[in-house]
């Protein structure tokens, strides 16, 4: 369901900012022990699942002991990613003191360092998010994945741009501070660029030495297979991680952002774009913690520093939000959702008509002549 | 470390880079913790073995650290470190147990309103793991034991000066001891079973024990009457541990007879710093522990604004408390919270400086 979103007066976005902050202080004056006990939950399950992963891999024999071996190193893999990695590094355990939950000094399980992704991830993306030109998340600085994106004739190849990039995805998740982008265009030196490899470098080469060197080696014969498995165990990572995070950002119905119509923003015109340019995707509770409860993509946006688990409960406070203030809420099923992004790039993928501008939610020239907000029932 | 030798530390340090680059570190730590929660690679913890109810509101926990802990010296703290509701907070603790015994103890009273001394004597049990520091201070008798002593301590700080007392009973050393305490009342007298015993038993511990429903003078610490049970106390190495106002006192009198250094004080609550100031703007100095400068800030904006005015440059990014980076750790200090407006005291907390106002003069990890 995709309605476009009502543009909001200063004052209507500063009402709506402030519903949204209280909404945020009353769930960040709950978190406690529940909270603590469900992270570690899941760090356990993940533990348990790597730690079984590997014993199926490195003493079985036979095709069942490999398909179940790597599933469950490829299950402990998406966690540590998503609902582990991604949510920690955000700082949303910070409030506890464990240090095996600081975010500043977490590193997670795939060739992207941990510095670069709080950088470009937690600052960047986060700060820019959807704003053509400043969030490089947009298509990655691949793939057009919006009409506003302006074509050109590598474009025409992005379908299988896209395949490499989802089987290879943290690969371009690890690359993507290096800014290569910037070096080819110019705004970056060589020797920058060059600094910049290094952390990137060392973390890749060590991860290649962990899955097809130190892991196979412990496993003697079994080293072939181990390899194998650790291979497809990343690439079934990569393959769902970057299904999620395309769902984020790039299904119809979510709004690209201009530079001039963003240059000054309040807080509540902030939490404005942060809904309007995020995406969720509808799923069971298992589901959501598959995704890193980036399934709520939307309230992650509006509070990426609040536990992840909290964000089921704190949807439906967010959508009667969003229909009090006239705003679109955009959700739909994985297979909607995931289809959506598909169809766009391959439409994407050929110059298209003239750029469709969806009605622009910040701007306060065109919210002075619209209608009032719907009243609460 | 220096004591180590080159190449044993190139190898730690080695070691210790693969297990983490490999995430072995991670999982160790996990294992081990499913095995035993005692055990750790990294830190001490310690087992509850026994609660023990000293007074009212005091109680002495019988603690079996894991092999990491380094056997302290009589007077020395730890720290303690629980989770409260999924929050983990430390306190420093004097070891009420003497070196040579074991397990160790530590003796809490029960603070007003304190969350972690409530936890404490409400929520733990026998059989529950906690975290500790390496013992540590400087509230110790040197090798050489001194001849004279004064053992002067006030209310929860017998705590020290106790485990001194019991390490000279075990070592059989207890000649020319005075032990002063002041107490509320009698049965507020932590330890009094065991003080009168040893007073029994050693001919050479003298106790003197003040209460404050005592008619007999005026309650708390009192110069003349000191002086007049022990005259010599000019002459004694003395250990002194107790409530402020009673140290600020008996400081006072040690330097007025010029035996400032044979006065040897632990304090239990930091000096206080400048008054905290209401209202925005007020110039305060921050200190930054890892460059070492100190700096003057103060006027509109956050504390990130402040100190970029006064020629900093701490690492920030979203400058609205969203992402993170300007996180640091306070180590002293208040600071007021702009979005939501709480303030806080806390030592050793992390802080946003992007969202932080300062409240008085600050010590940072920058």
């Amino acid at each position: 369901m995709t309605t476009t979103s009502i543009p909001l007066t200063h004052e209507q976005a500063d009402a709506f900012g402030k519903e949204l902050d209280a909404l945020r202080l009353a769930v960040a004056a709950d978190l406690g022990e529940r909270d603590v006990r469900h992270i570690r939950w899941v760090i356990g399950t993940a533990h348990r699942s790597e730690a079984a992963g590997r014993v199926l891999l490195h003493i079985g024999v036979g095709p069942l002991s490999f398909l179940l071996g790597t599933s469950a190193l490829a299950l402990s893999k998406i966690l540590e990613n998503m609902e582990i990695g991604h949510n920690v590094m955000h700082g949303q355990y910070d409030w506890t003191g464990d240090p095996a939950l600081a975010s500043k000094r977490y590193e997670w399980d795939n060739v992207c360092p941990g510095d670069d992704w709080r950088h470009s991830h937690n600052y960047e993306h986060h700060t820019f998010t959807n704003v053509l030109g400043k969030d490089r998340d947009i298509g990655y600085m691949l793939l057009r994945v919006a009409p506003e994106q302006r074509w050109r004739p590598i474009h025409l190849t992005q379908p299988v741009a896209a395949a490499i990039l989802a089987l290879l995805f943290q690969w371009g998740v690890g690359m993507h501070d290096l800014r290569t982008d910037e070096l080819l265009s110019g705004k970056q030196s060589p020797k920058q660029f060059y600094r910049r490899t290094r952390p990137f470098l060392r973390k890749a080469g060590w991860q290649l030495f962990k899955d097809y060197g130190f892991f196979p080696a412990l496993a003697l014969a079994n080293a072939p297979r181990v390899a194998l498995g650790n291979l497809l165990a990343n690439g079934a990572r990569n393959l769902w991680t970057f299904a999620v995070i395309f769902c984020g950002h790039f299904p119809e119905g979510v709004t690209m952002y201009h530079q001039d119509e963003t240059a000054v923003e309040s807080r509540g015109q902030w939490y404005v774009r942060q809904l309007n340019g995020s995406a969720n995707i509808e799923g069971g509770r298992w589901f959501h913690i598959m995704t890193g409860h980036l399934s709520h993509q939307i309230e992650h946006h509006l509070f990426p520093d609040i536990p992840a688990s909290r964000y089921p409960e704190m949807a439906p406070k967010v959508r009667e939000l969003c229909a009090r203030y006239g705003q679109s809420y955009c959700t739909g099923s994985f297979r909607r959702q995931l289809g959506s992004v598909a169809k766009r790039i391959l439409r994407l993928a050929l110059p298209g008509p003239s750029v469709q501008r969806l009605r622009d939610p910040i701007s306060t020239a065109a919210a002075e002549r619209t209608t009032p907000l719907r009243r609460a029932a | 470390m220096t004591s180590q030798p080159l190449i044993s530390r190139a190898w730690a340090r080695a070691r210790d880079t693969v297990s983490r680059r490999l995430f072995l570190d991670r999982q160790a730590a996990f294992w081990l913790n499913e095995l035993d929660p005692l055990l750790s690679l990294t830190g001490v913890r310690a087992r509850v073995v026994d609660v023990i109810d000293e007074t009212p509101d005091t109680k002495s926990f019988v603690l079996h650290p894991n092999t990491a802990w380094r056997r302290h010296r009589a007077g020395q703290h730890t720290v303690i470190e629980v989770e409260i509701d999924g929050v983990r907070m430390r306190r420093c603790y004097s070891i009420a147990s003497a070196p040579g015994h074991w397990p160790i103890a530590i003796t809490v009273k029960r603070v007003p309103g304190g969350q972690v001394s409530s936890w404490l004597h409400d929520r733990v049990r026998p059989g529950q793991v906690v975290g500790l520091d390496q013992p540590a201070g400087d509230f110790v008798l040197p090798l050489r034991r001194p001849g004279k002593l004064l053992l002067l301590s006030g209310g929860s700080g017998i705590t020290p000066v106790m485990s001194i007392l019991r390490d000279l009973a075990a070592r059989a050393a207890l000649e020319d001891v005075v032990f002063v305490h002041h107490a509320r009342s009698q049965a507020e007298v932590i330890f009094g079973a065991e003080l009168r015993q040893l007073a029994d038993r050693h001919a050479g511990l003298r106790l003197v024990v003040r209460t404050d429903d005592d008619p007999s003078g005026p309650p708390g610490f009192d110069e003349s009457r000191l002086a007049k049970q022990v005259p010599d106390f000019g002459e004694r190495s003395t250990y002194l541990c107790g409530p402020a106002p009673m140290m600020k006192r008996a400081e006072a009198l040690w330097k007025s007879v010029g035996a400032t250094q044979r006065l040897t004080q632990e304090r239990f609550v930091a000096p206080v710093l400048a008054t905290p100031l209401t209202g925005a703007g007020k110039d305060v100095r921050v200190t930054l522990l890892r460059s070492g400068r100190t700096v003057v800030a103060g006027g509109e904006g956050s504390l990130l604004d402040q100190l970029e005015r006064a020629g900093e440059r701490p690492a920030n990014g979203c400058r609205m408390g969203i992402c993170r980076t300007c996180t640091c750790r306070k180590t002293a200090g208040t600071v007021q919270n702009l979005i939501t407006g709480e303030v806080s005291s806390a030592a050793d907390e992390d802080i946003q400086l992007c969202i932080s106002a300062p409240q008085s003069d600050l010590q940072l990890e920058l």
